[in-house]
């Protein structure tokens, strides 16, 4: 029987039809969402694999997934070779008595460009959360000339990249270190300092003009995001504060605020991963020069620096560096979720 | 007239708006706007050890005179529709995907995020891992004759012969690898997007001309499709911009080469800016880029209305 047509076919019939059609293509959403959950979480197993292997495995042709095939057997479990040779080159542990764990951690990546990492990424963070909170309080609760003008403004600057601002931001930090030069070598002279201490001071006056880069760059987008927070509290819980005798900042604070804290939140960890992650800014304005203020991504660059890298050693500083946004992401995901359909889908 | 009750308290409650959103402007024009101007400033200039001359558009004319702008604007053309293009597609596919009603729809796409969260620099590893020539997976698959490339080491290889020294085709296959990272790593947020669109299409009015007859095809021709192309065109823009900017992933997957074969705008601005230190043309690069980027924003504020609707 040929199937019928539109004229024919009665209504119970199109939609037995159409039922029987939407179960089959469910299997089939299903099958095809898992193999793209595949191709987009393999070069990440891929590379965590890579990481625990030893040379020989590596430079394998072909190349395999796992190094776990004896001379008999494609795959054995009980056969894998797995090392912690990566990660042992890139912690660089010397034992050293008489600290907590009698062991030294030499490898820069851990012992200077993580900490340093957590420092830019924490101070950014918590600073661009308290300043985007303030204005997207003003932008969500007040009308003023100019307004819409702004929050357009604002709504383009995040699409500008950093990287055509950078010549200019590099320019700047180079005239501005050399403008404070002289008063440093006046307290150095004049006895007050020592020069280490005026290195160090120096190295961390880097370090604020690298946060106040950072602060600059990711503020736009989290205005934007926690503005739909607060869109979405309703007014009437300020005004009963006002008719008890509140004042706007004492509403702010008390009442709003932490029915915002999602929002808040969300801006936090998104900018926080964003600082994380970020590379050129850090290499061009101390990565180059000032090595002890690197970043963690900028210290795994430089790995392929010398030609001498391992990939196993190269594959292991990617796993510890991806490892942290990749927990935060998977713990807080409603949190991101939230804050992209606020800042960017809605918004 | 502000919205709060702000005759109570005094001054400092008054002007509480102002002082509310001066530290985040300060920072936002000290960081975004001066330097954008100062680099067209700069870019006026000679700038040789330090030293500042006023030379007008000369920078510009010499940037634009360059084989090598020519040539990596080739590149960024290549890149950019091969990126936003298969970004586009394999977005839009994977969201209809996700789009149906399935037990596991969370976590789904928890797994198709985790690239999203990755950095340029490591995600440019990760796959610099995945096809070398030596120990990548995906090597084999790469080098088949599929591609046409006769199954050379193609990270390391140099580009294939040019067809006319005036057309740098076919691209150098580590072309292929950087839009394929890319793509990797911007899917998600795409997919994000258009599956958010997608869920604002009232399901009834499918289902019951789906009920009426119409084939899937029909009913996603002329009913989801005009209802989602807002946000087509506003990933479209989105895509090409980061695309336009996106660096990171040069630096780790191809460091711009081989040869110059993946030197795009942005790594030419680099090697012009930091490599070689001619800070005026660098900066009148860098003007241009920002012209472009200027452009692709008003075209992209102007595509999707509901964003303007919100303010």
């Amino acid at each position: 029987m040929a199937t019928p047509t539109l004229a024919t076919r009665t209504p119970a019939q199109s939609q037995r039809k159409y039922a029987a059609q939407k179960s089959a293509t469910n299997i089939a959403a299903n099958i095809a969402a898992i193999i793209v959950c595949f191709i987009m979480v393999f070069p990440v197993f891929s590379t965590l694999v890579l990481s625990f292997k030893q040379q020989v495995d590596v430079v394998r042709t072909p190349p395999q997934l796992f190094p776990c095939d004896t001379p008999t057997e494609a795959f054995n479990l009980s056969a894998c070779r797995f090392f912690t040779e990566g990660y042992q080159r890139i912690l660089d542990l010397a034992p050293k008595p008489g600290t907590l764990f009698g062991v030294e951690l030499r490898g820069r990546i851990i012992n200077t460009y993580l900490p340093n990492t957590i420092f830019y990424a924490t101070f950014g963070a918590l600073f661009v959360t308290v300043l985007a909170g303030a204005a997207s309080y003003a932008f969500s609760r007040y009308e003023f000339r100019g307004k819409r003008l702004l929050l357009i403004g604002i709504l383009a600057i995040t699409g500008i990249p950093l990287l055509t601002n950078l010549l200019a931001l590099y320019q700047i930090v180079v005239d501005f270190r050399k403008a404070t030069l002289p008063l440093f070598n006046q307290l150095v002279t004049g006895g007050q300092i020592s020069k280490d201490t005026a290195g160090t001071l120096r190295d961390w006056q880097d370090r604020i003009v690298l946060i106040f880069i950072y602060i600059g760059f990711f503020l736009p987008l989290s205005i934007w995001i926690v503005k739909g927070f607060f869109d979405a509290i309703p007014r009437e819980l300020e005004e009963a504060a006002f008719i008890d005798g509140a004042t706007p900042f004492q509403a702010l604070t008390q009442v709003i605020t932490p029915l915002a804290a999602p929002g808040l939140v969300a801006a936090f960890l998104l900018t926080f991963v964003s600082i994380w992650n970020e590379f050129i800014t850090n290499y061009l304005i101390v990565g180059t020069s000032k090595q002890a203020l690197r970043s963690v991504i900028v210290g795994v660059f430089d790995l392929t620096g010398s030609n001498l890298i391992n990939y196993q050693v190269l594959a292991a500083a990617c796993v510890l560096v991806m490892l942290p946004v990749v927990l935060v992401f998977l713990f807080a995901r409603r949190t991101f979720f939230q804050a992209m359909v606020e800042g960017a889908v809605k918004g | 007239m502000p919205y709060v009750n702000s005759r109570k308290g005094g001054f400092l409650a008054r002007s509480l708006p102002f002082w509310l959103l001066a530290p985040a402007l300060l920072f936002i024009v000290f960081v975004q706007l001066y330097p954008g101007l100062y680099t067209f400033y700069l870019s006026l200039n000679n700038i040789d050890a330090g030293t500042r001359k006023y030379v007008g558009l000369q920078n510009f004319g010499r940037v634009f005179g360059g084989a090598a702008f020519r040539e990596s604007l080739v590149h960024t053309a290549v890149f950019l529709i091969g990126f936003v293009t298969l970004t586009l597609l394999a977005g839009f596919i994977v969201a209809l995907v996700l789009n149906r009603k399935m037990k596991l729809s969370q976590l789904y796409i928890t797994l198709i995020f985790i690239p999203w969260v990755l950095s340029d620099v490591v995600v440019g590893y990760v796959w610099k891992l995945y096809v070398d020539p030596g120990a990548g997976l995906l090597s084999q698959f790469f080098s088949s004759p599929l591609f046409g490339l006769g199954g050379s080491p193609l990270l390391i290889a140099s580009p294939p012969p040019q067809i006319s020294p005036d057309i740098p085709f076919p691209p150098a296959p580590a072309m292929l690898y950087l839009i394929c990272a890319a793509a990797w790593k911007a899917l998600p947020f795409t997919t994000l997007l258009l599956l958010a669109a997608l869920q604002t299409v009232p399901q009834e009015i499918v289902e019951s001309s789906r009920i009426d007859g119409a084939t899937s095809m029909n009913s996603f021709r002329f009913i989801i499709l005009p209802l989602i192309l807002p946000t087509i065109l506003v990933a479209l823009f989105n895509l090409t911009l980061s695309g336009m900017n996106g660096i990171g992933m040069v630096f780790s997957l191809t460091g711009g080469g081989p040869g110059s074969a993946t030197e795009v705008l942005s790594y030419l601005l680099y090697i012009i800016g930091f490599s070689r230190l001619d800070f005026g043309q660098a900066a009148a690069l860098s003007t241009f880029i920002f012209a472009i980027n200027l452009i692709l924003i008003a075209v992209s504020l102007r595509a999707s209305r509901s964003r303007a609707d919100l303010v």
